[in-house]
């Protein structure tokens, strides 16, 4: 993947604390799958120091769309529900984070102070969430390259999204009040894999202080993308690494777009778009488009928008997979809607010609103007073709300011307006916490090895390629292999392997992630170290424990591994050396290969290839005449 | 504000040199580069060693003065000013709320800028923090005080029922009153006795989560309060808080017998031994409780209050000398949270005989909260009973406290001030008792 000249792209990772308890309060900081309990609520945007309210959140409001929240006492208590004020703030957080703070060089701050940031999607009960800043500035070096800190931050996380109905979101409160630490970098040159590298680094220096979470969701990235000193866009919940370079190189691709129709648009002189629409549900009753009658049928609007000057732009693709009418789609789908249809693909959606010339007259529409058809229920018909014109109007002036979301394939996708200056003010039910000299030092005493010195030791001690000892850092069960390599006579590297190779492996074979924890690898290794079954058979064991959720003695049983003695396996290499004499005497020494091949073959899973050897090659020897 | 608010010592010296005040932007040089921010008050107990600035990106960070070199006023700051939005106008055929306000945080607004909540000074900023009450009535606000729930005291009730009082004779169709909840429910008390019979409703609301925050429970409560003190057919004092945890329900209490039950949930009040006397829903009143009284009819308020009473919470081991305390500083009328059926120690029971032997009045209510009294079961019981200690059935203490309060100031005293606190006046005891 190519840089593209002018792109810059400030990371902001989100890493969550290993500490026992949430971050103002004394619930774990554990997933719940069932709860018990439920309330409902509804957010009011508060009022500013200039007295205004914000008059779409105050109609959001009047709407009445609520949030509902789910909570077992297994994961949340009051402070969750927003029934109780916070508790002090967690000192294993606060100490983790700042922790955090000290590898990435920050400059702590001498009095935390805990703020409230206005968030009234629904993620947070309170309507904000609670954030501190711990480090201001601090810089990294990733091969060459110095990447600017700008600051450490230690928050609360928000609410899980369960879903939502026609008049609620749903959401889930085990996650909410889970302590995260913030890092914001400065912008790097956006070259894809650049990102990739510094979000790795960073991710392996958070971990090397021993006191972040591991495994899946624990870590997310943020993304705010600029081009060519164009407005930002802030790209949210990249939860995979891997995906970090794909999503950069699609959104500068999106935006190189935005910046290119907004370009020609100036070219042919249309500084702004303008748009009107109207209700043209009585123009299509016997339209072919399937779209169109199934909003119909069931008793919506369709509304049609003309664009002025937009003709052909919808449909456009200066760069591939990325148009304009793919934004127009998305706003009207972040607002859960998918009925929308533009004139560069009426054809495609089974709007007839005659259907586009009649639109067009009852719009006043000519040749250069594009229509747009917006499809479903009433109401949100009608508040969406506005969010579209708002859109559309911005076409002209390039990147539009805004929040998205990372999509599972590194595409992003429209989520909201992004907030114009963050909104925070105090958070009065807490103290502020001073960072006395002694925390300093008793943090600054803690400051971990950095990880390439233990990435390197690994490598040495262990006789691990760099590779593996790599892969092992960066995995979920590095706490488990150095115990383990102590413990059990097999091979290091062996059980390296064992514990980050193979549950890759077997994910991508199917077997559910959940099942391939660090238990289920650790007690087979100590099944196979045991001579309890054969080195081989290690992956089926695994695979046999986490499908029938099983522990690995039972899966050894399972497979009929138990392993056969060495006067077995002696019987078996004789059996196929006496078949294969012909062989044997063809190819003399060079037989040992296929013998070998063909012996584990019968013995599969249930003797140890090297024991297989040893025997072989007596027999072999024998069999020569040695 | 001051120039400075919450600073004090060396940071006040430091600040003070600098020529900065609060508002200002203002760079700090320490020893490992500059932080600018717009300087911001200080807390009450801050330390004085400590600068706060909000950063640009909204936080906010202390720096400690031993790190810092010089400071430089970069640009002076505004003050910060909350502008009033002008109430919205109701429609002419709507009915007719006062709203009175007493302080309390059920109002408050936020200064983005250096981090200040203020309660709403002025009425028509509490108004125009719920603007749609202008489409349930024409409300008028009116800022009667500013007090804490806890500093309010029997002269506060006096003002409010004064004031109350005044907005039937000036045509109300109801009154809505804005109380911190700490005290509201004695308050709801004090008022059910000196308006009784009032020909309008009159709505006690407050709130568990301040309404700078988008999750308060403000708004929802005081929509529901304003919607009933203008349409519901009964009149009456009651409180107005949320039913559950969820914004749905609003339960209407009557006044004498709702309490605070929990430090922090939003349905922290609750109705103890009657049902709930009405519960406002998404489409209005889903339920009103038989019996309430109807609106109109005569009435004659009797707002006087005499502080001189007090509540004593039987404990064990609690000393006599407590009850003579009392009466040293004053008590004309003793309420005691006695245990279980309405018991005290025998020491306490034979000071409060000696009490009321010299003109004092004793009380007993139950610390159970729930159930009432019944001094015939045990003897300590019946030693009470002798003594001339008076049991008064199921009244919660709180509600007892300001009835006694009531009573001594409406100027019975000794038999007739016994006879009033034993009358049911505003629902304050029930004859029957029920389970829950």
């Amino acid at each position: 993947m190519k840089e593209r000249a002018g792109l810059l792209v400030g990371l902001e990772i989100h890493q969550q604390l290993a500490i026992p308890t949430k971050l103002f309060c004394a619930c774990p900081p554990v997933k719940t799958e069932e709860f018990p309990y439920h309330f409902e609520r509804r957010l009011r945007p508060s009022q500013s120091e200039t007295g205004k309210l914000d008059p779409a959140a105050v109609f959001e409001y009047a709407k009445g769309r609520s949030n509902k929240y789910f909570w077992s006492p297994e994961s949340s208590c009051l402070v969750e529900a927003d029934e109780e004020p916070p508790h002090p703030m967690s000192g294993e957080g606060l100490e983790a984070a700042l922790l955090v703070g000290a590898v990435l060089g920050s400059h702590l701050v001498d009095e935390v102070h805990v703020m409230r940031k206005i968030v009234i999607d629904g993620s947070n009960t309170g309507g904000f969430q609670r954030t501190a800043v711990l480090g201001l500035g601090g810089s990294f070096e990733v091969e060459g390259t110095t990447v600017g800190v700008q600051s450490v931050t230690l928050e609360e996380d928000a609410a899980r999204i369960l879903g939502e109905d026609s008049g609620s979101r749903h959401f889930a409160l085990d996650r909410l009040g889970v302590a995260l630490v913030e890092v914001a970098l400065d912008p790097v040159i956006g070259e894809p894999e650049l990102v990739g590298r510094v979000a790795l680094h960073l991710g392996r220096l958070l971990r090397s202080t021993g006191r972040v979470a591991r495994g899946l969701g624990t870590i997310r990235q943020d993304l705010n993308v600029s081009l060519s000193g164009g407005r930002v866009v802030e790209v949210k919940g990249v939860q995979k690494l891997n995906l970090l370079p794909r999503v950069v190189e699609y959104e500068g691709r999106r935006q190189s777009m935005l910046v290119q129709v907004a370009e020609r648009l100036k070219r042919e002189g249309t500084r702004k778009v303008r748009c009107s629409h109207r209700d043209v549900t009585g123009l299509l009753v016997a339209t072919s488009s399937g779209v169109v009658k199934r909003a119909v049928a069931e008793g919506g609007a369709v509304y049609c928008i003309a664009a002025r000057g937009l003709a052909g732009m919808l449909g456009w693709e200066p760069e591939p997979g990325v148009r304009l009418g793919k934004e127009v789609a998305e706003v009207a789908r972040a607002n859960s809607l998918g009925g929308v249809i533009h004139s560069d693909e009426f054809g495609k959606q089974g709007v007839s010609e005659e259907e586009r010339e009649a639109l067009a007259s009852a719009l006043g529409a000519g040749t250069a103007d594009a229509l747009i058809l917006v499809a479903g229920r009433a109401e949100t018909v009608e508040r969406v073709v506005l969010l579209i014109e708002a859109r559309l109007g911005e076409a002209a002036s390039g990147v539009p300011a805004e929040t998205r979301s990372a999509t599972d394939a590194g595409e992003t996708r429209y989520m909201r307006p992004r907030p114009g200056s963050q909104r925070m003010y105090p958070e009065t039910d807490i103290e502020e916490v001073e960072i006395t000299r002694a925390f300093r030092e008793r943090v600054a005493a803690e400051a971990p090895e950095p990880w390439t010195t233990v990435v390197d030791m690994l490598q040495k001690q262990f006789a691990l390629s760099r590779d593996l000892a790599l892969k092992l850092y960066d995995s979920e069960s590095a706490a488990e292999f150095r115990p383990l390599a102590a413990r059990l006579k097999l091979e290091p590297s062996f059980i390296a392997s064992a514990l980050v190779d193979l549950p890759v492996r077997l994910e991508r074979e199917g077997v559910p992630a959940t099942r391939l924890g660090p238990d289920t690898l650790v007690s087979a290794l100590e099944a196979v170290d045991a001579g309890k079954a054969a080195k081989e058979a290690l992956p089926e064991i695994v695979r046999a424990a986490a499908e029938k959720n099983v522990s690995a003695d039972e899966a050894v049983k399972l497979l009929g591994l138990a392993g056969l003695s060495e006067e077995e396996v002696s019987r078996v290499v004789r059996e196929v050396v006496a078949k294969e004499r012909p062989l044997i005497s063809e190819k003399g020494e060079g037989a040992f290969s296929p013998l070998m091949g063909e012996v584990m073959k019968e013995v599969r899973g249930k003797a140890d290839g090297s024991t297989v050897a040893r025997l072989l090659r007596r027999e072999l020897d024998r069999a020569l005449g040695r | 504000m001051g120039e400075l608010s919450g600073y004090r010592g060396d940071a006040l010296k430091f600040l003070k040199d600098a020529g900065a005040s609060i508002g200002d932007v203002v760079e700090l040089r320490t020893g490992w580069g500059t932080v600018s921010g717009t300087l911001v008050p200080r807390y009450l107990y801050g330390d004085g060693e400590h600068v706060v600035l909000k950063l640009k990106s909204g936080y906010n960070v202390g720096l400690s003065l031993s790190g810092v070199k010089d400071a430089r006023v970069v640009s002076k700051g505004e003050k910060p000013s909350f502008a009033p939005l002008p109430p919205p106008k109701s429609a002419g055929g709507l009915p007719k709320v006062l709203i009175l306000g007493t302080g309390g945080t059920i109002a408050s607004r936020v200064d983005y800028r250096t981090g200040a909540v203020r309660p709403a000074s002025t009425a028509a900023e509490l108004h125009a923090l719920v603007p749609e009450l202008s489409g349930i009535a024409r409300v008028q606000p009116e800022v009667v005080f500013e007090v804490f729930s806890e500093n309010m005291a029997p002269a506060h009730w006096a003002k409010l029922a004064r004031r109350a009082a005044r907005g039937a004779d000036e045509g109300f169709d109801g009154v809505v009153i804005t109380h911190g909840t700490d005290t509201l429910g004695y308050t709801a008390a004090a008022l059910s006795f000196a308006l009784a019979g009032a020909p309008i409703p009159v709505i006690l609301v407050g709130s568990q989560r301040s309404s700078d925050r988008p999750s308060s429970d403000a708004p929802l409560n005081l929509v529901a309060a304003v919607t009933v003190a203008a349409t519901a057919h009964f009149s009456g004092v009651y409180v107005a808080m949320h039913l559950n945890e969820s914004d749905d329900k609003v339960a209407f209490h009557r006044g004498t017998r709702v309490r605070k039950d929990h430090t922090s949930r939003r349905d922290a009040f609750e109705s103890i031994g009657v049902p709930l006397a009405a519960v406002f829903g998404r489409d209005g009143l889903e339920f009103v409780a038989e019996g309430l009284p109807p609106r109109g009819g005569k009435f004659r308020p009797r707002p006087k209050f005499d502080p001189r009473v007090a509540l004593l919470k039987f404990y064990p081991s609690m000393p006599a000398g407590a009850v003579r305390g009392a009466s040293r500083l004053g008590a004309r009328a003793l309420v005691i949270e006695g245990t279980g059926l309405g018991h005290v120690s025998k020491e306490v029971a034979g000071e409060l005989g000696r009490f009321v032997k010299a003109g004092g009045l004793a009380f007993m209510a139950s610390q159970c909260i729930r159930g009432r009294v019944d001094l015939s079961v045990y003897d300590t019981g019946r030693d009470l009973l002798h003594a001339g200690v008076v049991p008064l059935g199921d009244m919660l203490p709180e509600t007892a406290l300001a009835k006694a309060m009531w009573v001594l100031g409406t100027g019975a005293s000794g038999k007739r001030a016994k006879e009033m606190m034993a009358a049911d006046v505003a629902g304050e005891t029930t004859a029957r008792t029920f389970p829950g």
